[in-house]
């Protein structure tokens, strides 16, 4: 157990290769591009396509400086700056997915308040209109 | 006193119109609305022939959405008091006007019918329920008594009158998917003078209920973190209300 200890802290660090380094960078590019694009058609609002910008921008960052993941592995305190990187990515990613839960229940408050709108101004024209429930309805009236 | 009594329906077009009869003869003064839940069937039609107003959601929204609904035309409209019941027919509308009666003596802000209150009086007919739902409701009602301080029998009871406060809060906080425990609790929270009665209720006339093993445990596991994260929302400024 010591010896594998021992091993692990001799073994020197890994960095991200030069290929991988390529790669991200024409993915990042290419994502940002597909960002535009979907604004352009009108696929994606604007206040939606920020933080996927930001996570392109990231992506490039990321590629372009190796050295800066090696900063934040280091102070992660891993020795895999491949490790490191996936972390951030998975947080990034369940941050992201939870604000879409919370826009979501934001957005499904607000249609039940429209249906609920739409339901009783129906019962209003019904009311208008002189067909009425009740005795109390007809006295009222 | 105005009074609504208002009847969340979903795909009940063969109970509904029997239901308004009823409120009609044991509550005359009252105006009735139907909310109709985003039927496919010929609901809305039904209470519309049986003299109702009706309420249509433009597509089926859940339980709470519609009491909502309801509490939000009384409170609209200036009502003084409403209640509201089951359509499937399980609610005897002279036990209705027991609650409502408490409301105009002010008794109470919210007064709920209790099928488990009075259990020595329970007659052949009456409701009885099965032992997995049986095992839900002793769960309910420990953890909502645990919250509210208050003994409660019948947490998911659907018969229940309030007066303006009541369809002020509700109106505005009603939650969408566990309705029946989470206002009882909210309202107590909000410093409202919730009180059962017991009441008489009958075997369904029609339908089933949708409760399998299963579902019945979900339900229950949903209800526990519905009630402990309600133990924990801000309460709104008495003032307010």
């Amino acid at each position: 157990m010591s010896a594998l200890a021992l091993a692990a802290a001799q073994s020197p660090k890994v960095h991200l290769t030069s290929q991988t380094r390529i790669i991200a960078a024409v993915l990042a590019i290419a994502f940002m591009v597909l960002i535009l694009e979907l604004i352009r058609r009108d696929k994606l609002q604007e206040r939606y396509s920020v933080v996927w910008f930001v996570a392109g921008l990231g992506m490039l960052a990321g590629a372009a400086f190796p050295g800066l993941l090696e900063l934040v592995a280091d102070a992660m305190g891993v020795r895999d700056t491949n490790v490191a990187l996936f972390s951030i990515v998975l947080l990034l990613l369940l941050g992201l997915a939870l604000n879409f839960s919370v826009i979501m229940s934001r957005q499904a408050a607000q249609i039940t308040r429209l249906a609920q709108e739409r339901a009783l101004e129906k019962v209003s024209e019904q009311t208008a209109s002189g067909h009425n429930g009740s005795e109390a309805e007809r006295e009222r009236l | 006193m105005r009074t609504l009594v208002f009847i969340p329906a979903w795909n009940e077009e063969g109970s509904v119109a029997a239901v308004i009869a009823g409120i009609r003869s044991a509550i005359p003064a009252a105006d009735v609305l139907v909310i109709d839940d985003g039927s496919g069937d010929e609901t809305a039609a039904r209470a519309r022939e049986a003299g109702a107003l009706v309420a249509s959601l433009p597509f089926n929204q859940g339980l709470g959405a519609a009491l909502q609904t309801g509490y939000l035309y009384a409170l609209r409209e200036g009502y003084d008091c409403c209640a509201h019941l089951d359509a499937d027919g399980q609610h005897p509308p002279a036990e209705v006007a027991r609650l409502l009666a408490a409301i105009r003596e002010d008794r109470a802000d919210l007064v709920i019918g209790s099928r488990y209150r009075d259990p020595g009086k329970a007659r052949s007919d009456d409701y009885k329920p099965t032992f997995s739902r049986r095992i839900g409701i002793g769960v309910f009602r420990f953890f909502l008594t645990l919250a509210t301080r208050q003994r409660f029998t019948d947490t998911t009871s659907g018969m229940r009158a309030a007066n303006r406060r009541v369809m002020g809060l509700f109106s505005e906080r009603y939650s969408p998917d566990f309705a029946e425990i989470e206002s009882l609790q909210l309202a107590v929270r909000e410093g409202l003078r919730v009180e059962e009665v017991p009441v008489r209720m009958l075997e369904r006339a029609g339908g089933s209920s949708f409760l399998t093993p299963l579902r019945s445990a979900f339900f229950i596991f949903k209800g526990m973190i519905v009630l402990l994260v309600g133990q924990f929302r801000p309460r709104e400024a008495k003032a307010e209300r």
